[in-house]
């Protein structure tokens, strides 16, 4: 049984995959905290509610055959290209314009969105294996 | 993997950061040291100067250090006529390091070394999630 062919498990996948690589932009910022003029990037919030649409309530799918069509893309594809500058916020004299709090607060908000991913997709494992009949999970 | 990116970004910034802290402790080491010859220079005071550089392997931007120079500045003068590096007037040049701003430096340094750390930290529980996933 292939997991990720089960919407909720794609869409958490993607969820994780988007949070691993917030998580290196993130890690970009803190690092070039003091590289004078260097501007910090975030990621762009992708449309998640989208997403469950696209591969939940659909009973009937095109089958992806060819990595071209429609939802047959990885997530990885497009994930580094969806950092973008942020606007606003304080240059120091150097025209860093990194804000260490702002950064930490984002590092911790995509750790405990990345637990609470984790979290859901281990219970909706324990779900199946309960369907399959493993009363373990 | 992808969250080794982001623990090998927050490396990189440990990296700059401790370059960062030898430039001032050697700024604070040498900060009276004088010339030994009459009317010579003191210890220039070194600044260290980081920039963003794109790793193509990681394909993340690291930090690096740019640039370790001198910093500009005027030298004090110290009136100790029997100092061997006093000049015909019985001036000694003092280096141009400032105690207070190397203080204020390291303070940063340091605070920067530690949000690094607490990235690394982050990552490494995200990390270690995801193999508890393995447990079922």
């Amino acid at each position: 049984m292939d997991l990720s062919q089960i919407p909720v498990f794609k869409a958490m996948a993607k969820r994780l995959a988007w949070l691993t690589e917030r998580q290196t932009v993130l890690a970009q910022n803190v690092a070039n905290v003091d590289t004078p003029g260097y501007v910090p990037e975030d990621m762009k919030e992708p449309d998640f509610r989208k997403v469950l649409q696209e591969g939940g309530t659909s009973k009937l799918r095109l089958s992806t055959t060819a990595s071209g069509h429609f939802g047959g893309r990885p997530v990885s594809a497009n994930g580094s290209g969806n950092s973008s500058k942020e606007k606003g916020g304080e240059k120091s004299l150097s025209g860093n314009a990194v804000s260490l709090e702002d950064q930490m607060l984002k590092v911790s908000q995509t750790a405990s969105d990345y637990a609470l991913m984790t979290n859901l997709y281990r219970k909706q494992v324990g779900m199946v294996k309960t369907a399959l009949g493993h009363s373990s999970g | 993997m992808d969250l080794s990116k982001s623990l090998q970004v927050a490396v990189s910034g440990l990296d700059a950061e401790s370059a960062r802290l030898k430039v001032i402790s050697e700024n604070l080491a040498n900060a009276q040291s004088t010339a030994l010859t009459p009317g010579g220079d003191p210890y220039r005071r070194k600044i260290i100067s980081f920039r963003s550089v794109f790793d193509q392997q990681l394909d993340a931007t690291k930090v690096g250090v740019g640039r370790v120079g001198p910093a500009p500045g005027d030298f004090q003068r110290h009136y100790d006529p029997v100092h061997p590096g006093a000049d015909a007037e019985g001036y000694v040049k003092m280096p141009n390091v400032n105690p207070m701003i190397e203080v204020m430096d390291m303070r940063e340094a340091q605070r920067s070394y530690e949000a690094n750390l607490n990235v690394i930290e982050a990552s490494k529980a995200m990390l270690s999630r995801t193999i508890d996933l393995l447990r079922g």
